[in-house]
């Protein structure tokens, strides 16, 4: 198979054999998900020429893409939940004439499968009652089982337990052996140089290299996946510490979290310290967090703020106690409706209220001069929030967590989707917070920016600590190294 | 960006001299909710009914007629506002409406006590079915319409299926007839020069009430920041249980408020009373454009959607017009004046 140029990926050429595992690897943003969307038909407006076994196709639709043996197995599964497992397998065939369901079939067909994967359930289970992993292994095998000869996994063991991902890669070696093309998305090392016979990297879109895994060694790899540096963040500001102050917050054995989960962390944040938190995506990062404001269940561990006992038990209670939460998806923090000051003064709203009544001239002048200083630029105040752009939109959310007047802000990736310019705003805010004595938890899937930011960074590995970096060390290779479990 | 290009070409096209204009009157909310009124006015004026619409009476009517719909519109905005339902709001009326009557009359009781009881016990039905959204996350459809059943048989209970008036059969077996206590005449009274009935005065205040709540108080940035995005606003430290738990209450206090207008009007507690009367709430504040999915809109909107609907029925009544082609009329017009408020905001977004 051949590809041409996209927006996002240009000029890559790269060939599947058949019976050969291919990782595909790459930074975020370096253009995976854009191949692996033109490869199951869902882009279809791509330049270039895409050859199944041999032939010229046109990749116009994820029909297309199924019919030519092309199976895609996404990190969201495309199984419906209140569906029971044969129900699920037959949303995929194709009915008979008159469109009815025959019920021998759907459960004949739906046994086939589960013996494909060796997997000892019911049919008539439902699917919501399985594991992420068993769902996992229902659409491989649900794949397998329509001869699929190219198999594509998009970060398939992220989610997984120990032995659910053993189970995982045996599947991918027998899909190997039975002369299936697997393409394998991973950030795992040790899972990369497991299953994979050859190695592309994927780097700001272009194709970096293509090397049989023996060949390429592991510093290489990484090299080869951080690609040059972007310059943009060059004009991020550095923030420093004031030596010697005194602790905002501090964590002791934090355990927290069901499904993704941290264990064991431990820290100290500083006043006008940033501290980041670096790791892929489930690794732990996010879980803390929200441990922090109360929003995933705390097993073990202690928390102090300002030298206070602290246990956390909702957004609301945390705010009292001075550590303000922001999600990184907007959806969780944005009220499109309502106006800019309405957004801005809602966590805030006790200080401006009077026997139950805002105040609202005070709390117009709070937000407009604090929305000065995150330099937000909306048509009016009074406009909603929808008329304002991402980058704005996520100002607006940080004001809002500025203006409740916390001692610690956790915040996670704040300049995810943000544009250059507002980027650059968002870490002037945090600049102007930090000199006001808070302290900031930073989680970032941008290296560059922890780079830039970050007096110390704690990496986690699969829900626990695996280094603490200070601000010398902090580096990108050291920093990919230790995210991808590298020892 | 094709499209846009396209879009901006036609309205060079067409002048910006007429759309400037017309933006400003879509742009703004309560512009948008005047339109139909005034459409429905301009009906009446065509369709006069050999002048009646001309007469004050007739206005004088109409305001009588929906204030107890638009008591109960009122806690419905607040509800909806929340991107909730209640659709307990009609029964809960006549509920309140068969034991203020069962208080006054039967028991005796002065007037002011029986309020009070009565309130709370409309407030406490609102707080029942708010806990069931908030806590236990059920769906306020589902609470609701469990409420709207269960407080009509308590209102069938308590007045053992019968009308609850002045004439009722006394401890003894033998009918007894009680004077009208002095509050029943108070309340459906005309004040100001006979024009205006206390009930109207009644829904105005509560429709105040809940501006000062929604407009004015911390609470109602709460109410519309749980309905706009419910997520967030959790995340953002507001306090989403409670809230919820306020807004039903708030409905079922409004709908004792209507029960006891209500039995005034009637003279008695009917436990058959405010049939389908939810429905004529939820009508008036989507007609006002509150939107049912939450988070915007407001009382004075209701307040307009209320006269619209009471305005159209109105006309259509004035005109003759049967029963049955009223009800088939009020529906297709409702669709209509949505749609036409859609088309409205969606040329005003795009502007």
């Amino acid at each position: 198979m051949q590809f041409g140029a996209t927006t996002a990926l240009s000029e890559v050429s790269i060939a599947f054999e058949p019976g050969e595992v291919h990782v595909l690897a790459g930074a975020n943003g370096a253009g995976k998900s854009t191949l692996i969307k033109i490869l199951s038909g869902a882009y279809p407006s791509y330049r270039g020429e895409i050859r199944v076994a041999g032939r010229p196709r046109r990749l116009s639709s994820p029909a297309v893409a199924r019919a030519l043996g092309i199976a895609t197995i996404h990190q969201e599964l495309s199984l419906v939940p209140s569906l029971s497992i044969a129900e699920n397998m037959q949303l995929s065939l194709t009915g008979s004439a008159l469109g009815l369901r025959s019920r021998a079939r759907e459960r004949a067909f739906a046994a086939r499968v589960l013996s494909l994967v060796g997997l000892a359930l019911d049919p008539d289970t439902r699917v919501e009652r399985l594991s992420l992993g068993e769902r996992q292994l229902l659409e491989i095998a649900r794949a397998l089982a329509q001869d699929a000869n190219v198999l594509i996994l998009d970060e398939p063991s992220s989610a997984l337990s120990e032995p659910e991902r053993l189970r995982l890669f045996s599947e991918v070696e027998r899909a190997v052996q039975r002369g299936a093309a697997v393409l394998y998305i991973s950030h795992r090392m040790e899972e990369i140089y497991r299953l994979g016979q050859r190695i592309s990297v994927l780097c700001d879109g272009a194709l970096v290299l293509t090397r049989l895994a023996s060949e390429l060694d592991r510093a290489e790899l990484l090299r080869a996946m951080l690609g040059s540096a972007r310059p943009e963040l060059g004009a991020a500001r550095p923030l420093s510490r004031s030596a010697g102050e005194k602790a905002v917050l501090e964590v002791r054995g934090l355990c927290a979290g069901q499904a993704a989960r941290v264990e064991g962390v431990s820290f100290t944040l500083g006043a006008g310290e940033v501290l980041g938190l670096a790791g892929l995506d489930g690794s732990g990062p996010s879980v803390l967090l929200r441990a922090l404001v109360g929003e995933a269940k705390l097993t073990a561990g202690e928390i102090s703020v300002l030298g206070q006992r602290y246990l956390p038990t909702g957004p609301g209670r945390a705010l009292g106690r001075g550590v303000a939460f922001l999600p990184a998806d907007r959806k969780a923090s944005i009220f499109e409706e309502l106006s800019v000051v309405k957004n801005a003064s809602l966590s805030a709203l006790g200080r401006f209220t009077r026997r139950g009544f805002v105040d609202r001239a005070r709390e117009l002048r709070a937000v407009s001069e604090l929305s000065a200083r995150v330099r937000l630029k909306a048509p009016s105040l009074t406009s909603s929030a929808r008329a304002l752009s991402g980058g704005n939109q996520q100002k607006l959310a940080l004001a809002r967590c500025l203006l409740a007047g916390p001692s610690v802000l956790a915040l996670e990736d704040p300049t995810r989707g943000v544009d250059a310019a507002s980027k650059l705003d968002v870490y002037a805010a945090m600049a102007d917070a930090l000199r006001a004595g808070l302290g900031i938890l930073l989680y970032s899937s941008e290296l560059e920016e922890l780079m830039a930011l970050c007096d110390r960074v704690l990496v986690f590995f699969e829900g626990r600590v695996v280094s603490l970096l200070t601000k010398p060390e902090i580096g990108r290779e050291r920093l990919l190294a230790a995210m991808m479990g590298a020892p | 960006m094709t499209k846009h290009e396209g879009d901006a070409a036609e309205g060079a096209r067409f002048g910006d001299a007429l759309r400037a204009p017309a933006r400003l009157l879509t742009r703004s909310s309560t512009a948008r909710a005047l339109l139909p009124l005034a459409l429905v006015l301009l009906l009446g004026c065509v369709f006069s009914g050999q002048g009646a619409f001309f007469e004050w009476q007739t206005h004088r009517a109409l305001l009588r007629e929906i204030s107890v719909h638009g008591i109960l519109a009122c806690g419905m905005t607040v509800v909806i506002v929340t991107s909730g339902i209640d659709l307990s709001v009609g029964s809960v009326l006549a509920l309140s409406a068969v034991v203020f009557a069962l208080l006054t009359l039967h028991r005796g009781w002065s007037a002011p006590v029986a309020i009070l009881w009565v309130l709370a016990s409309g407030t406490l039905a609102g707080v029942a079915s708010g806990l069931l959204v908030a806590w236990a996350r059920v769906q306020a459809f589902i609470v609701t319409l469990a409420m709207m059943v269960f407080a009509r048989g308590l209102a069938k209970q308590l007045s053992g299926g019968q009308k609850v008036s002045h004439y009722f059969a006394g401890a003894d077996g033998q009918f007894v007839s009680v004077p009208e206590p002095l509050f029943f005449g108070m309340l459906d009274r005309k004040v100001l020069g006979g024009n205006v009935s206390v009930v109207t005065l009644v829904f105005l205040g509560c429709a105040l009430l809940t501006w000062v709540v929604l407009e004015r108080q911390r609470l109602g940035r709460y109410l519309f920041a749980v309905g706009g995005n419910f997520e967030a606003a959790r995340l953002s430290g507001v306090p989403v249980a409670g809230t919820l738990v306020f807004a039903y209450a708030l409905s079922g206090f409004f709908a004792a408020v209507a029960g006891i207008c209500q039995a005034v009007q009637e003279t008695q507690g009917d436990p058959e009373t405010g049939l389908g009367y939810e429905l004529d709430a939820i009508a008036m504040v989507v007609l006002g454009g509150t939107s049912l999915s939450g988070g915007r809109g407001g009382v004075g909107l209701t307040l307009i959607g209320a006269l619209t609907l009471g305005y159209l029925q109105k006309v259509l009544s004035l005109n003759a017009y049967s029963t049955e082609l009223r009800l088939m009329l009020t529906g297709a017009i409702l669709v209509a004046a949505v749609l036409f408020q859609r088309r409205l905001v969606a040329s005003s977004d795009s502007g």
